[in-house]
């Protein structure tokens, strides 16, 4: 390792750090890090194509295994699309129900994080707590929808299982569990003095920088930007609650540890106030097999940052054309940027970050004759 | 005699026991650590999965034995011994089951000493002679961590052998006895400065910066499978033995008959005690980035084990 | 230094794993398990065959010979079909440990027969037929 060169540290496929296969190529000068290249495809897995192969109402099922665990996001979304491309309203107890699921699904995907990233910063008795402390609602789903992780309770026209008002009850002594636990959480990383060192002015995205790159979700809001599909184009049930978008000034990965946390607690709020204002009624209607043509865009905040779906229709029981924009996809230009100019031991952290679900991007395939292997720009 | 010389140096105090040591308090260690967490740690190997250290230590031994092409081949054969087999050396000087190590001379301290860089050093080689980038890199972490944490340790190490006027570690246990008190009661400071930098010898967090897991895949030793990793971890165990005894012999009386209680319990109560207390304090923390290790060793450690030298000098705690 | 009180009051508790093999989570009611067939109740309608979004139920054959089958390996336990049944025929057991090594034993053949009619999962009759 001479002084003068750069010395090439590959990140992945295979890497303790990430969970999923991607690639990284750090361009190393002792130890910052000068360039990155991102080459993502790894886990290309077809899913779009396989949505059009599949009847709308079988769909939502393919749509539920886009991510790993934002299962509620995508199916909502999904649903979303295709309701409207249908004309078909969806009942308010149902949209109040899918509120209820999405934010229930925030709560456990941040903890998941808060615990990924305390790993990360090698913090591994808070990434043990937390996940401890996650499946409380992992419990909860299973006793709601049927399931831990693949929840299958949303459907087009509604939703496939009610909350009865036991399983209300049920859910607000869980939250007020987790409630506590919360607190504790955003106690020990406002103070821990070892995680403090690791996260604060690591990973800085600047307020202009989070815009200019489209950064989504809760990375963007670590910049300083109330960016919210909740409180921009409120979807489900978002335009009755009552919530503040969580945004902080510090721009590194302490803010977006910050921001998750204390997003948590605002939806523990909002699952309260949605349990309290649970409108009587169907939470399911009927939806037609074939759907007239057309073209819809949705939207939805999954616990990473806006989820878009797209679909257009031709009058047959199959979507014509569907696309995906999965949060990760729109973060990883932002996650370029902050790579560049930090220690390596930064690089994980980092990359945890932004919340990443690589596997949920992968759209891309390279072909390229005559060249060996196709680098993403 | 010379039958009973050999069985003490083979078996007990010597070899054996150590290497039953060893795996006891990797078991210790795990198990305290878990239940920090909230896990069980090792659990069916054994009764609550003692000999899980042991199952570890054979199955790595039955391993496919992988040697990259790009390594130095001695280096990386040689290394691996060299490591389980040096802090096993030094623990003959520690006294452990009379106040009287089975090899002892004035001035072994100093050899415990260089055996902790030595250490360093070979961790550093090993990491080199594997050619691997994570690997390369890990052993210059570990470098620059000797570089940070080895001077405070001399310097606050060498207080104890200012108070009992002798450079050996049985001199400074039989002072202890002599004056029926412990380093820990006159040197508190010493003893804390002492335990920071231990945890930085062997690599725990907050001071795992060489092994990073999820930095740097498992550091220098990212490249060593089969035997080669076994003897590794067997060292890394040698070595909490020897950072145990070191700190019961200096600052807990070390191995002392109490009452009725042999030496050698005593010697393994007390060791326990400090690796409990290590793992217990490497569940507390998150890891350090290197830069900033290096920078707090020097700026906050380094003047408190100025502050103790210079407290046993004006004669207190001596 | 922060999560000392919680790192101490957590050596006092008792740790929150569990010991998988030998004690196991209770499964809550309503889960969605393997999905198990009544063929007392089935009336042969192929409605689960069409509404399983993986196809992991097909009819085989004709008439009241016909025989369902139901692969397993393919099922996403989704409870459609238990849904979509007419007759109530189909529920979902709570029956979660379903990994295995041959997928050849993943596939279940259930035949409508007036006889005998032991428990709907215990008349799984593995087959070759993959």
């Amino acid at each position: 390792m001479g002084y003068a060169s750069t010395v090439k540290v590959p990140f992945g496929p295979q890497h303790p750090a990430l969970k999923e296969p991607e690639h990284f190529l750090f361009e190393v000068d002792g130890d910052t890090v000068v360039g990155v290249t991102p080459r993502i495809g790894y886990v290309h897995r077809g899913i779009e194509k396989a949505l059009e192969l599949s009847t709308y109402g079988h769909g939502i099922y393919l749509a539920e295994r886009i991510c790993g665990i934002c299962t509620i996001a995508h199916t909502c979304c999904y649903a979303q699309a295709v309701e409207e491309l249908m004309g078909i309203d969806v009942p308010p107890r149902a949209n109040y129900i899918r509120t209820i699921m999405s934010e229930l699904e925030r709560l456990h995907s941040h903890s998941l994080w808060v615990g990924l990233v305390a790993h990360e910063a090698g913090f591994d008795t808070l990434f043990m707590y937390a996940w401890r402390d996650r499946e409380v609602i992992l419990n909860l789903f299973q006793e709601l929808t049927g399931g831990r992780v693949l929840h299958a309770i949303n459907t087009l026209g509604g939703v496939r299982r009610d909350i009865s008002p036991e399983m209300a009850d049920k859910v607000r002594r869980a939250l007020e569990h987790f409630e506590g636990r919360t607190k504790e959480y955003l106690r020990i990383v406002r103070t821990e003095p070892t995680f403090l060192r690791r996260t604060r002015d690591v990973g800085v995205l600047k307020p202009a920088d989070a815009a200019r790159l489209n950064a989504v979700g809760p990375t963007l809001r670590a910049s300083g930007i109330k960016g919210d599909v909740r409180r921009d184009d409120p979807y489900v049930a978002y335009d009755e609650m009552p919530f503040n978008v969580i945004t902080s000034d510090s721009c590194d990965v302490f803010g977006r540890t910050e921001v998750r946390t204390e997003e948590m607690m605002e939806s523990i709020g909002i699952i309260r106030h949605a349990l309290e204002h649970l409108p009587e009624g169907v939470f399911r209607v009927r939806a037609p097999r074939n759907v007239p043509a057309g073209e819809c865009v949705s939207r939805v905040e999954a616990p990473r940052g806006e989820d878009m779906h797209y679909a257009r229709s031709n009058g047959t029981a199959k979507p014509d054309r569907y696309k995906v924009r999965a949060p990760t996809l729109a973060n990883i230009p932002a996650l370029c940027k902050m790579l560049v100019g930090i220690h390596v031991a930064d690089i994980p952290i980092i990359l945890a970050g932004i919340d990443p679900c690589f596997s949920c991007m992968d759209r891309m395939v390279f072909v390229r004759s005559g060249g060996s292997t196709g680098r993403a720009r | 005699m010379v039958a009973y010389e050999i069985f003490q140096l083979v078996v007990f105090p010597g070899a054996l026991f150590v290497i039953c040591l060893a795996f006891l308090y990797e078991w210790v260690d795990r198990k305290l650590f878990a239940r920090v967490q909230g896990r069980y740690g090792p659990l069916y190997t054994g009764p609550a999965g003692i000999l899980q250290p042991v199952a570890d230590f054979l199955k790595l031994l039955s391993k496919e034995d992988i040697v990259p092409r790009a390594c130095d081949a001695n280096l990386f054969f040689a290394v691996p011994v060299m490591y389980a087999a040096l802090p096993l050396t030094a623990l003959f000087i520690m006294p452990i089951a009379a106040p009287e190590a089975l090899v002892s001379f004035e001035g072994d301290l100093i050899f415990i000493l260089f055996s902790f860089g030595l250490m360093t050093l070979l961790i550093f080689l090993a990491g080199w002679s594997s050619m691997s980038r994570f690997s390369a890199i890990g052993s210059v972490r570990s470098a620059l961590q000797m570089l940070s944490y080895e001077i405070p340790l001399g310097l606050v190490l060498v207080c104890p052998a200012i108070a009992a006027r002798s450079l050996s570690v049985s001199g400074i246990v039989q002072w202890q006895a002599a004056n029926a008190t412990w380093g820990a009661a006159l040197q508190p400071i010493g003893l804390a400065v002492v335990m920071v930098c231990m945890l930085a010898e062997l690599e725990l967090v907050p001071f795992d910066i060489p092994e990073a897991e999820t930095e740097i895949v498992a550091g220098w030793r990212t490249e060593f499978t089969g035997r080669r990793l076994a003897l590794f971890r067997m060292g890394r165990d040698l070595e909490i033995v020897l950072v145990s005894a070191l700190v019961v012999s200096l600052y807990l009386g070390g191995a002392q008959q109490l009452w009725l209680v042999p030496a050698a319990a005593m010697f393994v109560i007390k060791t326990a005690a400090v690796v409990a207390v290590f793992s217990f304090a490497r569940a507390l923390f998150a890891r350090f980035r290197i830069d900033q290790m290096i920078a707090g060793m020097w700026k906050y450690l380094l003047p408190i084990a100025v502050a103790q030298v210079v407290l046993v000098q004006m004669g207190l705690g001596a | 230094m922060s999560i000392v009180g919680e790192a101490l009051r957590q050596l006092r508790r008792k740790p929150c794993t569990v010991r998988y093999p030998a004690e196991k989570a209770p499964v809550p009611p309503r889960f969605r398990g393997m999905p198990a067939w009544d063929m007392s109740k089935c009336i042969l309608c192929v409605l689960c065959q069409n509404a399983c979004p993986p196809g992991a139920i097909r009819l085989i054959g004709k008439g009241p010979e016909a025989e369902i089958e139901y692969l397993m390996d393919r099922c996403i336990f989704c409870e459609e079909c238990a849904e979509v049944c007419p007759k109530r025929a189909i529920v979902m057991s709570d029956r979660f440990e379903l990994a295995g090594f041959d997928r050849s034993k993943m596939v279940f053949r259930f035949r409508k027969e007036k006889e005998k009619q032991p428990e709907p999962p215990k008349h799984s009759a593995p087959t070759a037929n993959g």
